[in-house]
């Protein structure tokens, strides 16, 4: 089964719930546990939140959008992040230490936990990041 | 983000409602928070709560250290299936008082 859905939405905290139906939508029509759907759904939401709060800290109010695709072919999911944020430094996206509790900083570790790869690619057309997220399914 | 808040003797309840994500946080801490600093015992109740990111994680955490810093305490309680699994990739399920 084959699948390539991508959906724009604008760049707002509002828009996190709109990401996550699109993205229930999305897997709902591909055959895997629930359980890993959500897993899924919580990887795709903590990226798209982290353009948000990171690519877009200190802007409101934007009326910039994001697009948001999802793929799959020959079993691999692949997830693409396209943004017009403030440009990401790869090596600059850690996630902190868990035992050193304190709010923040789970986002990205939730992203490695869930997925099997999580790379910035340097191919975006009219687009400043572009995350790609893969995991075999 | 509805929520119910009730109140028995020094330990307040919060119910929480729906899909705690980063939209809703700053709510989710004007609810929580003056209670913890108010020295009540607060009890979050998540048994309706049917999604939860790092940001509603954060909330807990605050909450949690805050409580610490007053002397009392948060207590979660009757967290759903897929917030606990949440809980427990972030490795919190011993720093947390789950109930």
């Amino acid at each position: 089964m084959n699948i390539s859905e991508s959906k724009d939405f604008i760049v707002s905290t509002a828009s996190l719930k709109k990401v996550r139906v699109f993205s229930r939508e999305v897997f709902e029509k591909i055959n895997m546990p629930q359980e890993q759907k959500d897993e899924l759904v919580l990887a795709i939401a903590e990226a798209t939140q982290n353009i948000v709060k990171h690519g877009y800290k200190d802007i409101e109010n934007t009326t910039d959008k994001m697009q948001i695709k999802i793929s799959l072919k020959n079993n691999e999911l692949v997830i693409g992040f396209f943004d017009k944020g403030k440009p990401v430094v790869p090596e600059n996206v850690q996630h902190r230490k868990l035992d050193d509790i304190k709010p923040g900083g789970l986002g990205t570790f939730f992203i490695k936990q869930i997925m099997d790869g999580a790379v910035f690619k340097k191919d975006q057309k009219g687009w400043v990041n572009h995350l790609v997220l893969s995991k075999k399914i | 983000m509805p929520y119910k808040v009730t109140e028995e003797g020094n330990i307040s309840t919060v119910f929480l409602n729906g899909e705690i994500d980063m939209d809703v946080t700053e709510k989710a801490k004007e609810v929580i928070l003056p209670l913890v600093d108010a020295g009540k015992e607060v009890h979050l109740n998540l048994k309706d709560v049917s999604y939860m990111d790092s940001s509603g994680i954060s909330v807990l955490i605050e909450s949690h250290q805050k409580a610490l810093e007053q002397n009392s305490k948060v207590v979660v309680k009757e967290v759903s299936k897929s917030v606990l699994k949440v809980i427990m990739m972030a490795k919190l399920e011993q720093i947390l008082n789950l109930e």
